[in-house]
C-alpha cells in the first residue's frame, strides 16, 4: 500500500486509472455495451500473439514460408499461436462489424458524436488493410494468389492504378519487395495508425459520455450505472467469452497453410470471409457481357466499396435527422437492412461458388487442403465452410468471366511456349495472334488442345515445327474452353466465346 | 484528470451493493487473470528454443570431407599445422541448409610428438569430466578447432614462435594445442577425424568457451 502511495505521490497512476474508471453508464451496465470493449480486447489480442509470431516470422520470399512452416511444426504451441492470431482476426473483425452495426442502429452517431464515428470507420479501413496485408504474410498457395487477386484490383484503377500496383508490390511482379511492403504495413504501420485512432476514438468517447440506449428524451433522467466495475465486468465477461471462442477454434480449427507459393501452379483463391461480398460483386460484373465487364469491374472495385467508405463517413453529416429512436429513422434503418441483405446474399453467392469450383478442381484428385472459414455477413451469422482446393482443374479466381479465368489458366500452361502475349516463338511455337487456327474453326482448335500436335505448320504463311501437347485430362474441357475463349479474344483476336459443350463432341 | 461529473458514483450504496461491486471487482480481475494465464504460458513457451527442448536433435554431427590439397600439405609436412578447410551443409533454423565453409587446425604428429602427446594433454585423457567421446588422435593426425577455448577469437600459427598465437588475449599454445601462456581455461579442442575410404574427414562441433570443462554446445 505504501508503495503504491509513494508511486501515485510521484506518478498520479493511481487517481488516473481511478479517474478514467469512472464513469456513467446511463440506464446501467448492460452487455449491449461490450461489443466495443470486446473488440479492443481482440485487438489487445491481435497485437500480443502478432508481436510473438515476429519472432520467428522473416518476411521475404526465401523465408516467409519457411518460417510460417517452422512456426507451425518446431515451435512449441506454434500453431497454437497462429491460430490464435488467424481466428483473433475474424473475431475482431466480426466484433468490429456488430460495434458499427449497433452504432448505426441505436444512432450513436449523430451529433456530438460524429467524429467518433468518422474515426471508427477508419478504424474499420484500417482493420481491413490489416486483414488484406497479413493474409500474403504466410507466402503459401493461397496467400499469393489471394494477394494477386488484390493487387490486380488496385492495378485496375484508372490513370492511378499502375503506379498503386507497383508501389504495393515494389516491382512490377510480387515477389520479396511485396512481402517487405505488406509486412511492413501489417506490423509497423497500420497497428501504430490503429493504436492512435483507438486513443482518439476512446478519448472522443469519453469527452461525450456514452450514448445509452436510442430514446430521444434526455439520458441524464436514466438510471446512472458505474463503469468500475459493474460494466468492466461484464466488458470482461464478454471478452472471455470471445476468447475461449477463440481458443476453441484454434485448437480444433487451427489455421490452415498451404504449400508454398509457386506461380506456376493451378490453385483456386478465396478471400477471407469478410471480403467475400466484395469478391461476389466481381464475379457478377465478369458474366456480364463482354463490353459491360470493363465498367462494371471498375463499380465492383473501387465506386461500390470507395462509395461505401465515403457513405459512411459521412453518414453522421447527411443523416441530420435529430431523432435516434429506431421508429423515427426509417431511411437510415431500412438502407442499412438492404445493405446487409445484400452483403450476406453476395457473401453466400461467393462462398457457394469457390466451394462449387473446388470440388470440381478436387475431383482430379490431387490434393485437398482445409480452405478459410466462412462467416457471412455483418451480423456475425457463419456459415463455417471447408473445402477442397487445388486438384487438376482450378484456375485462379477470376476479375471476370471466362476470358479472365482462362487467362490464369494460359499463364500457367501455355504461355511458357506461346508467349504471354501470345507472340509465339519462330520456327517452333506458332504465334496465337491473327492465327487462323486460333480464330477458325473451332472444331479444330479444339482438336489441337484436346489432342496435341506434333510437327509441321503453318500459321499466317510462317513454317513452324515443334510440339503441343495434349490438354486432354490435363485440364478440364471448362478450363480449355476459358483459355480458349481468352486467346480468341485478346491480342486483337476477335472471334466468339469457345463453345464448351464442343468440346465433348471432339474424338481423336 | 480534473473534475467528472460522474453521478453513478455520488452515492455509495446500500451495503449490499457496495459488497456486490466489490465482487465483481475481485470476478473482473479474475476473468482478466484467466486470459492473462492462458495466453501467457503458451506464448512464453513458443519462446523456447528447439536445441533446448530436443537437444538430441542436434546431436551427432556429419562428417565432412577436407580439402584433398591440405590434407596433402599436411601430410608433407611432419610436426608443422596446417588450415584445414572443409564444407558441410548447416541448416540455419528454418533456411534451407546451405553449404558452410570453416577450418581447423591439422598436425600430423611427429613420432616424438605422437609419444609426448598423451604428457602433453592430460585433459584429453581419462579425466571424468571428459566429453570428448572419441580419440583425439587417428594415424598420428588430431585436428583442433579453430576457436580459441578462451573466448572464441580465432588464433594463428607462428611459424617463428613455433606455437598457436590468439590475437584477442594472447592465449599461446603448443602444437599439441597444450596450453603454454594467456587467459585459456584449457587446450586445443580436438574434433573428430576419421579416414573413409581413403578421404579425411572431420566433424565440426563448437565447445563452450571460457571454461576448464569441454562442453558441447552444438555440432555442425
Amino acid at each position: 500500500m505504501s508503495v503504491l502511495t509513494w508511486i501515485e505521490q510521484r506518478t498520479g497512476i493511481v487517481s488516473q486509472t481511478a479517474d478514467f474508471l469512472t464513469e456513467d453508464v446511463p440506464g446501467g451496465a448492460s452487455y449491449w455495451y461490450a461489443f466495443g470493449s470486446a473488440t479492443i480486447f481482440a485487438m489487445i489480442l491481435q497485437i500480443v500473439t502478432g508481436i510473438f509470431l515476429t519472432f520467428y516470422y522473416a518476411p521475404s520470399s526465401v523465408s516467409a514460408w519457411e518460417s510460417t512452416n517452422y512456426i507451425y511444426h518446431n515451435v512449441p504451441f506454434g500453431s497454437f499461436v497462429i491460430s490464435l492470431h488467424f481466428w483473433g482476426a475474424t473475431a475482431m473483425i466480426a466484433l468490429l462489424f456488430m460495434h458499427m452495426l449497433q452504432v448505426l442502429l441505436w444512432g450513436a452517431y449523430k451529433a456530438p458524436r460524429e467524429l467518433s464515428w468518422v474515426v471508427g470507420v477508419l478504424l474499420l479501413v484500417i482493420t481491413l488493410v490489416l486483414g488484406l496485408t497479413g493474409y500474403l504474410l504466410p507466402w503459401d498457395m493461397n496467400s499469393y494468389f489471394a494477394s494477386q487477386v488484390a493487387i490486380n484490383i488496385a492495378a485496375s484503377v484508372p490513370i492511378v492504378g499502375n503506379v498503386t500496383q507497383q508501389f504495393l508490390s515494389g516491382g512490377p511482379g510480387m515477389g520479396t519487395l511485396t512481402i517487405g511492403r505488406f509486412f511492413g504495413l501489417h506490423v509497423w504501420l497500420m497497428p501504430a495508425a490503429m493504436i492512435a485512432l483507438v486513443v482518439a476514438h476512446l478519448s472522443i468517447f469519453r469527452h461525450n459520455g456514452s450514448a445509452g440506449p436510442p430514446v430521444d428524451h434526455d439520458l441524464k433522467k436514466l438510471p446512472q450505472g458505474r463503469f468500475w466495475p459493474n460494466q468492466m465486468f461484464m466488458d470482461a465477461v464478454a471478452s472471455l467469452a470471445v476468447f475461449a471462442i477463440i481458443v476453441a477454434l484454434a485448437i480444433f480449427s487451427p489455421a490452415p497453410l498451404d504449400a508454398k507459393a509457386d506461380p506456376t501452379q493451378k490453385f483456386i483463391a478465396y478471400p477471407a470471409w469478410y471480403f467475400l461480398a466484395l469478391y461476389g460483386l466481381l464475379r457478377i460484373a465478369g458474366t456480364l457481357p463482354g463490353n459491360l465487364i470493363p465498367i462494371a469491374n471498375l463499380f465492383a472495385t473501387v465506386i461500390i466499396p470507395g462509395g461505401l467508405v465515403t457513405l459512411l463517413v459521412l453518414l453522421p453529416f447527411i443523416d441530420r435527422n435529430p431523432s435516434r429512436q429506431l421508429s423515427r429513422r426509417p431511411w437510415v434503418l431500412g438502407l442499412t437492412a438492404v445493405s446487409l441483405v445484400f452483403a450476406i446474399g453476395l457473401s453466400l453467392y461467393s462462398q457457394l461458388a469457390i466451394q462449387k469450383e473446388q470440388a470440381e478442381a478436387g475431383e482430379g484428385g490431387a490434393k485437398a487442403v482445409a480452405a478459410a472459414p466462412a462467416v457471412a455477413g455483418a451480423s456475425g451469422a457463419s456459415t463455417a465452410g471447408t473445402a477442397a482446393a487445388g486438384g487438376s482443374g482450378g484456375a485462379q479466381v477470376a476479375i471476370a468471366g471466362g476470358a479472365a479465368k482462362g487467362m490464369t489458366v494460359y499463364n500457367a500452361n501455355c504461355s511458357g511456349c506461346h508467349g504471354a502475349a501470345g507472340a509465339g516463338q519462330a520456327g517452333v511455337f506458332p504465334t496465337l495472334v491473327a492465327s487462323e487456327y486460333v480464330t477458325g474453326d473451332t472444331k479444330r482448335l479444339g482438336h489441337i488442345l484436346l489432342y496435341g500436335l506434333n510437327g509441321k505448320i503453318k500459321v499466317s504463311g510462317v513454317d513452324y515445327n515443334g510440339q503441343m501437347p495434349a490438354w486432354k485430362g490435363q485440364l478440364s474441357n471448362t478450363d480449355i474452353a476459358n483459355v480458349l475463349t481468352y486467346i480468341r479474344s485478346s491480342w486483337g483476336n476477335k472471334a466468339a466465346a469457345y463453345p464448351e459443350a464442343q468440346l465433348a463432341g471432339i474424338t481423336k | 484528470m480534473g473534475e467528472h461529473e460522474a453521478q453513478a458514483y455520488k452515492d455509495n450504496g446500500t451495503p449490499e451493493e457496495q459488497s456486490r461491486r466489490q465482487f465483481l471487482a475481485n470476478a473482473t480481475l479474475a476473468v482478466g487473470g484467466v486470459i492473462g494465464l492462458v495466453l501467457t504460458v503458451p506464448l512464453a513457451i513458443s519462446l523456447i528454443p528447439e536445441s533446448l527442448l530436443s537437444p538430441e536433435k542436434s546431436a551427432g554431427g556429419v562428417w565432412a570431407g577436407v580439402a584433398k590439397t591440405d590434407m596433402s600439405t599436411l601430410v608433407a609436412k611432419p610436426g608443422e599445422p596446417v588450415k584445414i578447410t572443409f564444407n558441410f551443409k548447416y541448416a540455419d533454423g528454418y533456411l534451407p541448409a546451405a553449404d558452410v565453409t570453416e577450418f581447423v587446425w591439422g598436425v600430423k604428429l611427429t613420432p616424438e610428438q605422437d609419444t609426448t602427446f598423451k604428457a602433453k594433454r592430460p585433459d584429453l585423457f581419462g579425466s571424468p569430466a571428459e566429453e570428448v567421446k572419441y580419440r583425439s588422435v587417428v594415424a598420428s593426425f588430431v585436428m583442433f578447432s579453430s576457436i580459441c577455448p578462451h573466448l572464441g577469437c580465432r588464433y594463428q600459427w607462428d611459424g617463428a614462435q613455433k606455437r598457436f598465437i590468439c590475437p584477442c588475449h594472447g592465449s599461446q599454445f603448443g602444437v599439441q594445442g597444450n596450453k603454454l601462456a594467456g587467459p585459456a581455461p584449457r587446450g586445443l579442442d580436438p574434433l573428430p577425424f576419421r579416414d573413409k575410404d581413403g578421404a579425411a574427414q572431420v566433424t565440426w562441433i563448437q565447445y563452450k568457451s571460457g571454461q576448464p570443462d569441454r562442453l558441447i554446445v552444438a555440432y555442425s
